[in-house]
């Protein structure tokens, strides 16, 4: 198990694929580990890319900080990740916290990166979401690991996805509860008690950018990832189908298709951001559609949009 | 070596012999916890967060008693050497860059206190074959899950706007008592067959 260093701390990372090959890094979100990515370093490597996987600092196997973790600090540890890559292109995908994390990366690094994919992302706390972390915050603290992934779950996944599992829900959260410790991720969610919004600076992310939301997202909704589409001068925005926060987990060969189309396409020259809105096919594979002209993206029934 | 207690016994029990120097470790760190905060609770109290103190003293005693009912003994005569070395390990130590020993001693009785309730990890040790009714282990999941409530008067002090001209101090005296209570953690689960520890 290989591991990066930043001053005093160890990342542990891993490194997919053939060497040389345009890479995915994928960077998880605030529960997450990176095994949860196995399925993408697979299908990816098979594709021709390299993946590289880590865990954040207080997550799974990197180390945890006592009583500070600090989003700069995670910044770095992407950074040197990436740089144990080499020059080839490298593509970016974060989801949620990760998605954050990738969001600063690329507004601080971005001639590095050849394409950014945010995934159930967000660059400011809305009141809702502020009021939601909070509330998970005391989850955490009043419940333990357990509590939070009781609460996660059902906000984040579909019926379809759960309803096989409700007998076993718990072997489905012991991995994350063994690898996952109370105050580590308290210290990543208090990371956001010095929070400063991305929204000002969004304008400065030139690569090409995907971004991805759940159709029925409500930990982050389509009002934040709207922000992310008209801030990016060269980005898109695609809309999973039936698909709630935790796509990449319950959708994960569509992302995977997803995520390999839009690398070979920006590769390839034939990307166009043009901050379109899309929706995703329902199976890997199939075309991307625009979204309805003249209707309302933001909106969950079909409201024709306003005239400028 | 495994990364869990077991083999579990055919009736889902976990074997005695490491119920015995599981509980003996943890008996002896919230032990030494309840004895400090004890010395530390005035007869009345004078400010609002010694009324942390009082449900600090209490809640390591309750695990204390818990694990003197809860576990299935047996006679181990390597424990007085072992239990020797954790109790000398849990006396007060000095903290460096902090000039009010007062001060001090509340710096390190709360890094220690961080350290073992977030450090140790019991449940975590649990296979998936262990009986759930078992009382070692429900008092395990009990201690973990209670473990992560007290931790938060230490995560409010030594995180507190009071501490911020002292971080590097405090901080220091952290990763020692973590080191330190790590290091004998590690060592007794590896003296019952337990690898790295899953968490």
């Amino acid at each position: 198990m290989p591991f990066l260093s930043h001053g005093s701390y160890r990342i542990r990372y891993e490194l997919v694929g053939p060497a040389g090959a345009p890479a995915h890094v994928l960077v998880n979100g605030l529960t997450q580990y990176s095994e949860l990515w196995g399925a993408y370093c697979e299908a990816l490597s098979a594709r021709g890319f390299r993946v590289a996987t880590f865990d954040l600092l207080g997550q799974g196997g990197s180390d945890k900080p006592r009583l500070f973790i600090s989003q700069d600090d995670q910044v770095a540890a992407l950074g040197l990740l990436i740089d144990a890559l080499g020059d080839g292109p490298v593509f970016l995908s974060g989801i949620s916290f990760g998605g954050l994390i990738a969001l600063r990366y690329a507004i601080e690094h971005g001639k590095r990166l050849t394409g950014l994919v945010p995934m159930s992302c967000f660059a400011e706390l809305s009141p809702q979401l502020l009021l939601l972390g909070n509330a998970l915050r005391t989850g955490l603290i009043l419940g333990g690991t357990s509590y939070l992934q009781d609460l996660l779950l059902p906000m984040n996944l579909s019926d379809q996805w759960l309803q096989p599992l409700l007998d076993k829900l718990d072997s489905v959260k012991r991995q994350g509860w063994l690898v996952n410790d109370v105050y580590a991720l308290q210290n990543l969610m208090e990371s956001f008690l010095d929070f400063q919004p991305l929204t000002p600076r969004l304008s400065e992310i030139a690569v090409p950018t995907m971004i991805l939301n759940g159709e029925f997202d409500f930990l982050t909704p389509r009002g934040l990832h709207e922000t992310l589409r008209v801030e990016i001068q060269n980005s898109s925005l695609v809309i999973i189908p039936k698909a709630y926060h935790a796509f990449t987990l319950e959708k994960g060969t569509l992302t995977v298709d997803l995520l390999a189309r839009f690398a070979e396409d920006v590769l390839a020259g034939r990307w166009q951001g043009n901050q379109a809105v899309w929706v995703a096919p329902d199976q890997p594979g199939g075309e991307l559609t625009p979204f309805p002209a003249g209707y309302d993206h933001l909106r969950a029934i079909p409201v024709k949009r306003a005239l400028p | 070596m495994s990364s869990f207690l077991g083999p579990v016994e055919p009736d889902g029990r976990i074997p005695p012999y490491q119920q015995t120097r599981v509980a003996a470790f943890l008996i002896s760190a919230h032990g030494a916890l309840a004895r400090q905060f004890a010395f530390k609770l005035p007869a009345r109290l004078d400010a609002a967060w010694q009324t942390e103190l009082n449900a600090q003293f209490y809640r390591e005693a309750e695990i204390v008693s818990l694990l003197l009912r809860a576990t299935s003994w047996v006679l181990d005569p390597s424990l007085g050497y072992m239990v020797a070395s954790w109790e000398s390990a849990w006396l007060p130590a000095p903290v460096e860059g902090i000039a009010d020993p007062r001060l001090a001693q509340m710096i390190d009785l709360a890094a220690l206190a961080h350290a073992v309730h977030a450090g140790i990890r019991p449940a975590a040790l649990l296979p998936l074959e262990a009986d759930a009714q078992d009382p070692f282990v429900m008092a395990l999941r009990r201690i973990e899950f209670e473990s992560g409530r007290l931790l938060q008067a230490q995560i409010l002090f030594l995180k507190g706007a009071d501490l911020a001209p002292h971080r590097d101090a405090v901080s220091a005296a952290l990763a020692q008592r973590h080191a330190g209570v790590r290091k004998l953690w590690r060592e007794l689960l590896e003296s019952i067959g337990i690898g790295a520890p899953p968490a």
